[in-house]
């Protein structure tokens, strides 16, 4: 019997330190945020991208903050973030070797059906300005992530310093699905991306306890880049792959790849590379 | 028979932080003799038998064995003697593994199982029933007996046993006499034995040892009477009996050292004596009557006042005074016959 | 009782038809347990063993030091291994981050103090007879040390169970090093974290139930051993 559980053990454990060497395919490292991961059009794209070109993409879903550590610490060959300040201070601090945006979406304000403040059909302006009077229950995502830093300027857009310390202001330091789930629970109000809302909107059967209520269009528009991280810095770098799955994304059939990707009959993203660049 | 010589020791000292020593100037046993030991609790008897079975390093003195002086650490003795301790102690595995560990250690795999089954068999213990039997599935009485086997399946030169049988049921503590009689007889084991009761030690040891306090206090058959001693008013000093008796003695060493009264220089009466020399004439009752292997004489347990006392008496003085147990009788030994160590 | 009740459905639903997500949680779990109990057990046993033992100078405080590293928090232990085997790191060329064996490294650090005790805590409890034992029916210094830890057995299995148990359900480390990547390095517990942070309590619970299995099958497995007569 024991003989039977050692080797059972062994058996696994050695299993698992095969999985460090590399897969048959070459793999492509790449951090990128919740909100792209929660969306599912990672999972969408993933296959055919190995089937394209027989690379594997592995990624990791973090904040926007840790996926731009992860670049600059080397521990990833490609980003796939949306934050555009931060990626131009990435550039500019010489972490990134190329960069180039390639999706959008909007971010929206959503809230509970009642709307317990008013704020549906109001300008984000007005809005921000409601919900802070009304001292309604706000969630953000408190992780210095794109999404979080768009909603801290939103707030200064409408001439109100960031809440911070207020007792209706909640700050979850966590991803955007988690954060709607967060908010959902409280009956809040939060920003997110569209993305993401729509996959929790089909989650939850098309009939979500919160629903968009203000809709910013262009002025909330959440712009996704991919970032190949930087060799002459990180001598580990997959460039190649990297540059591939790059040139991948900007290419016009997975341009149309990514504008078909729907949830409950809704476009998710909008593909926006410019080619030959 | 030429008895060789298999321990001498000498100056042997041993102390423990509670303030016990062992203090033994000489002893000598020989190469299959049987040697019991007889003694109360806290007298040594343990830590002398620990000392011969090298688990521990004495203080200071010296320990002949085999042909050599040993010194501590010397490896081929511990093969060779091997100690059976009182509370029976089982290693956490299957009787068959805990009898068979020492010949595993040495490396004897020869006919291993045949071995270990002769071993259970010679201690009453059923290879077939009790082989896979677990250390905690087992009486006290069989427990005894299976630590008795893992000893005597390595054919050891020298058989320690501490008190073999205390507390163990009859039955087991038949069948360890009869494993000990059995291995003395085969192999000429030497075998040293400490009990409580000098009865079934009689049976089984050619000579009796009598430990008293750390010391060796004269052979088995010597009463220790022990103190306290107050002084009387004719010079000599008494001991009060838990029934009210006195017993004399001349002037001790200390007031509470033991006195040693040799069982020979006792007399028994049926009559309380009316005019006699002798200072101690103590009323008693007959407890026990052992024959001595060989002798003429027997030994007689009386116990007076409670205390037992042991009294050397020939076979003839039992048949002509009808002693019989329960029977009362005289007590009777001069208060000089009470020794001082 | 809906989402325990709903937990329980869905979970049956996808042990029973296969679920290839549940079940590659379950078989990365599988590895990345097994792989940080048999290292920790190799590299705990023998200064568990010698701590429990020998008596040294310093032993008391050894002791209280193992001890406290019984308490590390696993985020702080994530957060260290993050800095060794990040590639900025000094074990950065290993290439650690986001596979099975990185995650067998934060846990091995985490499961390691309770090998470590639990191992010295059986061996130090061995009666004082035992010793006199083994060395009355003639074992040598080496082996009194072997037939030691075999004695203690059963305090050492009880050691690896506890170790064992502390790994399948670590979140914090195996989430910061394995990154949590779908059929590579994500385990019941991260996934569980994934679902539930979603809100789909249905596939969390289902996977706490498989993961309370896990449990429950490991400590069937210890039954069987203590009656298997050994």
């Amino acid at each position: 019997m024991y003989k039977l559980l050692s080797l059972t053990l062994i058996f696994f454990a050695l299993y698992g330190l095969r999985d460090a060497s590399s897969s048959e395919h070459p793999v492509l490292t790449m951090a990128t945020t919740t909100s792209t991961d929660n969306t599912g059009l990672l999972d969408y794209l993933v296959t055919r991208f190995r089937s394209d070109t027989g690379i594997e993409l592995r990624w990791v879903a973090v904040g926007t903050g840790k996926a731009l550590m992860l670049g600059r610490n080397c521990d990833v060959d490609v980003l796939m973030v949306h934050d555009p300040e931060a990626e131009e201070e990435f550039m500019k601090r010489g972490f990134g070797f190329e960069r180039k945006p390639f999706m959008y979406n909007e971010f929206v304000l959503i809230g509970p059906r009642n709307d317990p403040a008013g704020i549906r059909g109001m300008s984000v302006n007005e809005a921000m300005k409601a919900i802070a009077k009304w001292g309604a229950i706000f969630v953000s995502r408190g992780d210095e992530s794109g999404t979080h830093k768009r909603e801290m300027s939103l707030w200064r857009a409408a001439g109100l310093s960031v809440p911070g310390r207020e007792p209706w202001y909640i700050e979850t330091g966590q991803g955007m699905r988690n954060t709607i789930q967060i908010a959902e629970e409280l009956g809040a109000y939060t920003l997110a991306d569209r993305g993401t809302y729509v996959q929790y909107e089909a989650d939850n059967h098309g009939n979500p306890p919160l629903v968009v209520l203000v809709d910013g269009g262009s002025t909330l528009r959440n712009q996704y880049s991919v970032i190949v991280v930087n060799p002459r810095r990180c001598k580990d770098v997959q460039l190649g792959l990297a540059l591939r799955f790059m040139r991948w994304l900007l290419s016009s059939d997975t341009q149309r790849l990514i504008a078909g990707y729907k949830i409950l009959g809704n476009q998710l993203f909008i593909p926006n590379a410019r080619e030959g660049e | 028979m030429k008895q060789t010589v298999l321990y001498k020791i000498v100056h042997l000292r041993h102390s423990y932080r509670t303030g016990f020593s062992l203090e033994i100037p000489h002893l000598t046993i020989s190469k299959s003799s049987s040697l019991g030991i007889v003694g109360p609790n806290g007298s040594g008897k343990s830590t002398l038998l620990r000392l011969l079975a090298f688990l521990q390093k004495a203080d200071s003195g010296k320990i002949y064995f085999d042909g050599s002086w040993r010194e501590w650490g010397d490896p081929g003795c511990r093969l060779k003697v091997t100690l059976l301790c009182q509370e029976p102690y089982l290693l956490r595995r299957s009787v068959f593994n805990n009898v068979s560990y020492g010949l595993k250690v040495r490396g004897e795999k020869r006919n291993l199982t045949g071995r270990v089954h002769n071993a259970m068999r010679l201690v009453g213990i059923s290879p077939e029933k009790f082989s896979h039997r677990r250390w905690f599935e087992l009486s006290r009485g069989e427990a005894q007996r299976v630590a008795l086997a893992s000893r005597l399946v390595i054919d050891p030169q020298v058989l320690l046993l501490d008190e073999p049988t205390a507390n163990i049921d009859r039955k087991s503590s038949l069948m360890i006499r009869k494993a000990i009689e059995k291995v003395r007889e085969s192999f000429h084991t030497t075998v040293v034995i400490t009990s409580h009761d000098p009865v079934w030690l009689h049976d089984i040891a050619d000579e009796i040892l009598r430990m008293h306090d750390g010391r060796i206090a004269g052979s088995g058959t010597d009463n220790i009477i022990e103190g306290p001693w107050v002084p009387d008013h004719d010079g000599l000093w008494t001991k009060v009996l838990p029934d009210g008796q006195k017993i004399r003695a001349m002037k001790p060493p200390l007031e509470r050292a033991p006195g040693v009264l040799s069982s020979t220089n006792i007399m028994i009466s049926t009559r309380k004596p009316v005019e006699i020399s002798a200072q101690n004439v103590l009323s008693g009752v007959v407890r026990q009557i052992i024959p001595v292997a060989d002798s003429e004489r027997m030994q007689l347990e009386v116990h007076v006042g409670g205390v037992p006392f042991s009294c050397s008496v020939t076979r003839y003085a039992v048949r002509a005074l009808d002693l019989l147990p329960g029977k009362e009788v005289w007590v009777i030994f001069k208060a000089s016959s009470v020794q001082w160590q | 009782m809906g989402y325990i009740g709903e937990g329980i459905l869905k979970a049956l639903k996808l042990l029973l038809s296969g679920d290839p997500e549940t079940y590659s949680a379950i078989l990365t779990t599988l590895k990345v347990s097994s792989l940080s109990i048999s290292t920790s057990l190799i590299m705990g046993i023998p200064p568990g063993f010698v701590l429990g033992y020998y008596d040294f100078p310093g032993r008391k405080q050894l002791r209280a030091f193992v001890d406290t590293l019984l308490a590390l928090p696993t985020v702080v232990v994530g957060l260290f291994v993050y800095a060794l085997i990040s590639k900025r790191g000094p074990l950065g060329n290993l290439g650690l981050l986001f596979t099975i064996p990185g995650i067998a490294v934060a846990q091995t650090i985490l499961i390691l103090p309770i090998v470590v005790s639990l191992t010295a805590t059986a061996v130090s409890q061995l009666d004082m007879r035992f010793k006199d034992t083994v060395l009355t029916l003639g074992a040598g210094k080496r082996k009194v040390a072997l037939s030691a830890i075999f004695e203690s057995r059963y305090g050492v299995g009880a050691a690896a169970i506890s170790a064992y148990s502390r790994a399948i359900s670590e979140v914090g480390a195996s989430m910061m090093i394995g990154g949590n990547i779908k059929w590579h390095t994500r385990t019941i517990t991260t996934a569980i974290a994934l679902e539930t942070g979603k809100g789909d309590f249905g596939m969390g619970i289902a996977l706490g139930i498989v993961l309370l299995l896990f449990a429950f099958i490991v400590n069937w497995v210890v039954q069987l051993l203590k009656r298997k007569k050994v």
